[in-house]
């Protein structure tokens, strides 16, 4: 930790954050473009609670995605999010046994063993030097053998009430979940461009070289990064489980790959070192609605494959251009 | 560690490809000492049946890896070879090569079309083939809507079977492949696909055309994904517009145990066949012991880092050898 | 399509309980290997039914005759034709399978016939004619399901389809049948159709999603996911519910029967496959190995589970007896299936053999009441074979006059 890299980092993340709020807009904006098309696909559409009912769908994928967006700045990825998300959800509903009282004690513990996960993963590739892509893809197929082992694939308790209200409730008006999203949104942003940590995160991930010549703790940011996106998928799985008041093993596998495409989307580069949260909430946003309009217009499943495909790399061109560097 | 000496060294030391072979033979060491069919021709054939396929996707993932991105598109693109071949192979007595060229054609348009989204547009590979993989996996639905067809005859005996009841005709297959590895590794090719995955930069710089290579090898893939897609209906004799999640994952983890850097520039097809081997047998072995039911997942996570720990363990030792030889 | 009356069943039960005594006494020096292959895992359904058949497996006499092996294969069917191919070598007598598709197992299965292996399917089906399928398939769920929705809403309204997985031959053909019943109603308008993949989760965000576009959305048609679609019907329009129709968890069925939300127009259909056709797939094939039965046709049908929200029955205890058919809230989760359990073909199972996997204590295996062979469906159950005339069609609900 010494003392000239804080101020190097600092301007470093001045420098990159402005190239990428420009693309964020704009995926929000292709996103209101895409709600718009559902209400000319569909007239008798109430723009409000069509607005509503995608924010609150699409707060798991978007929880999710900073974690997948933190592995992915540091040029690795995470695997593990969608076993994580069912483990997160079945833990939290056979410790809380639909029961409020333990939700003290039950929320800790369920996150806590989320985010082990997470670091387990961290240790295996800041320690061992195990590629990322292998180590979380195995640590999930072994962690998902565990949970089967020990639930046999039943079927859980309940899960506690309150956590079904926080899912259901409104507070002035709007959804409880949209406020979640929103408050998850600004501590998520200022902890990755506005703290220590997190500027760290971009100098390690565009130059892991530089950051070893600059002192960084590598291996802690590694584990650190890693263990959050184990957080992250917990949390989504824990809200999962309170949206749809009860929890199973496999609940989170169909978000593994949309987190992937949210981050890229937003305009984050695998490589590493580049992306905001900004951007990945975009993405997040944009894929649900998608998702919603591809509903909305009742294709074959073949049909709606197609366009979701041909749409997701047309954003991705679309939002290629700018500072485009191929190779 | 205590300093391993003599051929056990050298083994140790043959870097992560020789490690995949060797934790393979000890596999099926004991898958055979269990299982009595195992060393017989019928079993051996079942075993590189129940394997080829992935062998074949693997060795066509393997070049795209090489060359430093990621192609997410295989298993959806030999969904789609799997409901052409179904469809078509029965028309006429040669439909089988028809069939043949069709999935060819698919694989290859499947892999220029991955190639030109992140050679010619500077896609990232990661998303772009989430894309295609998603469209892939709509068109195999639009062809088939539910598993159904049929695959001619004489591509499933003659592809599944064996020679003479001695050779499987599945070996003459990975031979075959084995040999294009040997040949395409010293093409001028195969040498800038090493280079342009190892520093980008740096092979432009010698003259290497580096889009072009990527774009060759996307292509490349796609056309061992068609022919795996073949291989696939050989196989199971119909077609099924599902692809299937568990076979993506497995074609990274052969191509990870048997010694490729995800990361690109070093590895080689070899590693991803015998990585394969090692999925297959493994599945056979924790049969064969017994493994509690639920647990097998535990394993099969646990042996693939246990593979690449010792493989990375051996590449190391390798690079000291030849520094101390040099 | 019932199977037969009450007090022939018991009648049946009590002999067959002699008849079990007795074919025990016989069969006691024969042994047999049965594998059970499972694909999915990690789901409800598919640990409900595999518990069910541990628990049958376990019950005597089968504890003593049959060594009992689970397997899980996952989702890749090569991995699954390999697993098939071990059992076969490992001397397996009898193999019981949840097959990842109608078509692709067949070779491997030809291969164990041809070593006298007894293979069963449960629930999907294969196409090979030496294999015996055990499956509520061919029970027309589809057809039947469509036009009890049809006939509640009086053949008028807006309807939203929750599909299965696409590219499997289930949905293809519930799809089919439902399409088929809804089609001829003029009234009856479908403004929406999703995948829900047989997921809760799934569901309930696309049904979310979908009532924001269509508010007056009056009926939802579902195969499964049917309490995650009415969860999102209960959360974005409490006081005014849908006619739907779909699987059988224990907290659908609960909601089904509450009269507050039927006041709020809530009418439910309690049907579609249940994971018990994999114990009964069991008790089949144990007969059939034990020389007890001989099938003449290779498909035999499970019946379709049927219970319209006016038939829920609360248990008191902790068996489906007497016709009862869904447990109070707290006794089981929400997600429970009521449908594990079969309190005329299944006597055998209570509670802790679907959650637990062991044999209910006491119970001894009962004979089986004759089963229903299945009608043919092409490239279902069958290659080369013709589907009768009316496989379409309801069979179970006599559909109303479309309404001028």
């Amino acid at each position: 930790m010494s003392d000239s890299a804080v101020p190097m980092e600092a301007e470093g993340g001045r420098r990159r954050m402005p190239p990428e709020i420009l693309p964020a807009l704009g995926v929000l904006a292709c996103t209101g473009l895409l709600i718009g098309l559902i209400k000319l696909v569909s007239p008798g559409t109430v723009l409000l609670a069509q607005v509503s009912a995608i924010l609150v769908s699409a707060i798991f994928l978007a929880v999710a995605s900073f974690g997948q967006g933190l592995a992915i700045l540091l040029g690795g990825i995470d695997l593990s999010i969608g076993v994580v998300m069912g483990l997160g959800g079945m833990m939290i509903s056979g410790l809380t046994n639909g029961s409020n009282d333990a939700l003290i004690w039950a929320m800790p513990a369920t996150l806590a063993c989320c985010a082990g996960i997470g670091l387990v993963n961290g240790l295996g590739i800041a320690l061992i030097g195990i590629p990322p892509f292998i180590m979380t893809l195995a640590s999930a197929t072994s962690f998902f053998g565990v949970g089967l082992g020990l639930t046999a694939g039943a079927a859980q308790a309940p899960v506690a009430p309150g956590l079904e209200t926080l899912m259901s409730a409104r507070g002035l008006g709007v959804p409880w979940p949209i406020w979640l999203l929103l408050g998850f949104a600004v501590i998520a942003i200022a902890f990755q461009n506005g703290s220590v940590t997190g500027r760290r995160l971009y100098a390690l991930g565009s130059s892991p070289g530089a950051a070893r010549v600059a002192g960084l703790p590598i291996g802690g940011l590694t584990v650190a990064a890693y263990g959050l996106s184990g957080l992250c998928a917990g949390l989504a799985g824990v809200l999962l489980a309170g949206y749809s008041s009860a929890a199973t093993l496999t609940m989170g596998d169909p978000f593994l790959l949309p987190t992937i495409a949210a981050v890229v989307i937003g305009g984050a580069r695998v490589t590493g070192g580049r992306g905001i949260y900004l951007g990945t909430l975009a993405g997040a946003l944009f894929l649900s609605t998608l998702e919603t309009l591809i509903t909305v217009l009742s294709l074959s499943q073949g049909l709606r494959d197609l366009i979701q495909g041909v749409i997701i790399i047309t954003a991705l061109i679309a939002q290629n251009r700018p500072g485009a560097n191929p190779g | 560690m205590a300093a391993p000496s003599g051929r056990w060294r050298r083994a140790l030391g043959g870097g992560p490809t020789a490690v995949a072979v060797l934790l393979f033979a000890a596999m099926y060491a004991v898958y055979a000492a269990r299982t009595e069919t195992a060393t017989t021709v019928f079993g051996i054939t079942n075993l590189l049946n129940d394997g080829i396929v992935l062998a074949i996707a693997s060795a066509g993932l393997t070049l795209v890896v090489l060359a430093g991105e990621f192609d997410l598109s295989g298993v959806a693109v030999i969904a789609v070879c799997n409901c052409v071949v179904a469809t078509i192979s029965t028309f006429g007595d040669f439909g089988w090569l028809v069939a043949l060229l069709a999935v060819l054609a698919i694989g290859g348009a499947a892999g220029l079309l991955n190639g030109l989204l992140v050679a010619g547009l500077g896609l990232q590979s990661l998303a772009a083939t989430i894309g295609t993989m998603i469209a892939a996996e709509g068109v195999a639905l639009l062809i088939l809507s539910a598993p159904g067809g049929t695959v001619a005859d004489v591509i499933a005996d003659s592809l599944t079977g064996d020679i003479r009841s001695v050779v499987p005709v599945a070996a003459v297959i990975l031979a075959g492949l084995c040999l294009a590895w040997m040949v395409l590794k010293r093409t001028r090719f195969g040498i800038a696909l090493y280079a342009a995955g190892t520093d980008a930069a740096a092979a432009r710089l010698s003259g290497i055309d580096v889009p072009r290579t990527k774009l060759k090898a996307f292509v490349l893939a796609g056309l061992c994904y068609g022919a795996a897609g073949y291989m696939l209906s050989a196989q199971t004799g119909t077609g099924d517009p599902r692809a299937s999640d568990a076979l993506l994952l497995f074609m990274y983890a052969s191509v990870a145990i048997g010694g490729t850097s995800l990361m690109g520039g070093r590895g080689g097809a070899f590693g991803s066949i015998a990585g394969a081997g090692i999925l297959t047998v493994m599945q056979k072995m924790l049969f064969a012991l017994g493994v509690a039911e639920f647990y097998t997942n535990v394993f099969n996570g646990v042996i693939m880092i246990v593979a690449l720990v010792i493989g990375n363990a051996s590449a190391a030792v390798a690079q000291r050898m030849r520094r101390r030889a040099a | 399509m019932k199977f037969p009356v009450k007090p022939l069943a018991a009648l049946m039960a009590a002999l067959g309980g002699l008849l079990a005594v007795s074919a025990g006494a016989q069969a006691q020096d024969k042994h047999y290997k049965v594998f059970l292959d499972m694909s999915y895992s990690g789901n409800i359904w598919q640990a409900a039914a595999a518990n069910g058949v541990k628990a049958l497996a376990a019950t005597p006499p089968y504890d003593k005759q049959v060594t009992f092996k689970t397997v899980i294969s996952g989702t890749d069917v090569q991995r699954q034709i390999s697993d098939l191919q071990s059992m076969v070598a490992d001397g397996a007598d009898a193999i019981l399978i949840y097959p990842l598709s109608p078509t692709a197992l067949n070779r491997v299965i030809r291969q164990a016939c041809r070593r006298h292996v007894t293979v069963f399917t449960y629930d999907s089906t294969v196409t090979e004619p030496c294999a015996y399928n055990v499956s509520s398939i061919t029970a027309r769920y589809g057809a039947n399901s469509a036009q009890w929705m049809v006939n509640a809403m009086g053949g008028k309204g807006t309807v939203v389809i929750n599909h299965g997985v696409a590219g499997t031959s289930v949905t293809k053909t519930y799809d089919a049948q439902a399409l088929g019943v809804f089609g001829r109603y003029p009234g009856i308008r479908i403004v929406g159709e999703f995948y829900g993949n047989w997921n809760d989760a799934t569901s309930q965000q696309a049904v979310a999603n979908l009532l924001a576009v269509h508010p007056d959305l009056d009926a939802i048609w579902t195969v499964d996911g049917t309490y995650g679609s009415l969860q999102a019907v209960m959360k974005a329009r409490p006081d005014r519910l849908v006619t739907i129709a779909g699987q059988s968890n224990n907290g659908y069925r609960l909601l089904m029967a509450d009269k507050a939300m039927q006041q709020k127009g809530l009418k439910g259909l309690s049907s579609s496959s249940g994971p018990a056709v994999g114990p009964y797939a069991f008790k089949v094939m144990m007969e059939v190995l034990t020389g007890k039965l001989k099938l003449d046709r290779h498909n035999v049908e499970y019946p379709l589970p049927w219970v319209p929200y006016q038939d829920v029955k609360m248990c008191p205890g902790d068996r489906f007896e007497s016709g009862c058919n869904v447990f109070p809230n707290g006794k089981v989760p929400p997600l429970f299936i009521d449908t594990a359990l079969d309190g005329t073909l299944l006597p055998e199972l209570s509670l802790a053999s679907i959650q637990d996997g062991t044999a209910t204590p006491g119970a001894r295996m009962q004979a089986l009441p004759p089963v229903k062979y299945a009608d043919n469906l092409p490239d279902i159950n069958c290659s080369d074979c013709k589907a009768p005339a009316d496989a379409m069609e309801p069979n179970l609900v006599k559909p109303i006059p479309v309404p001028k």
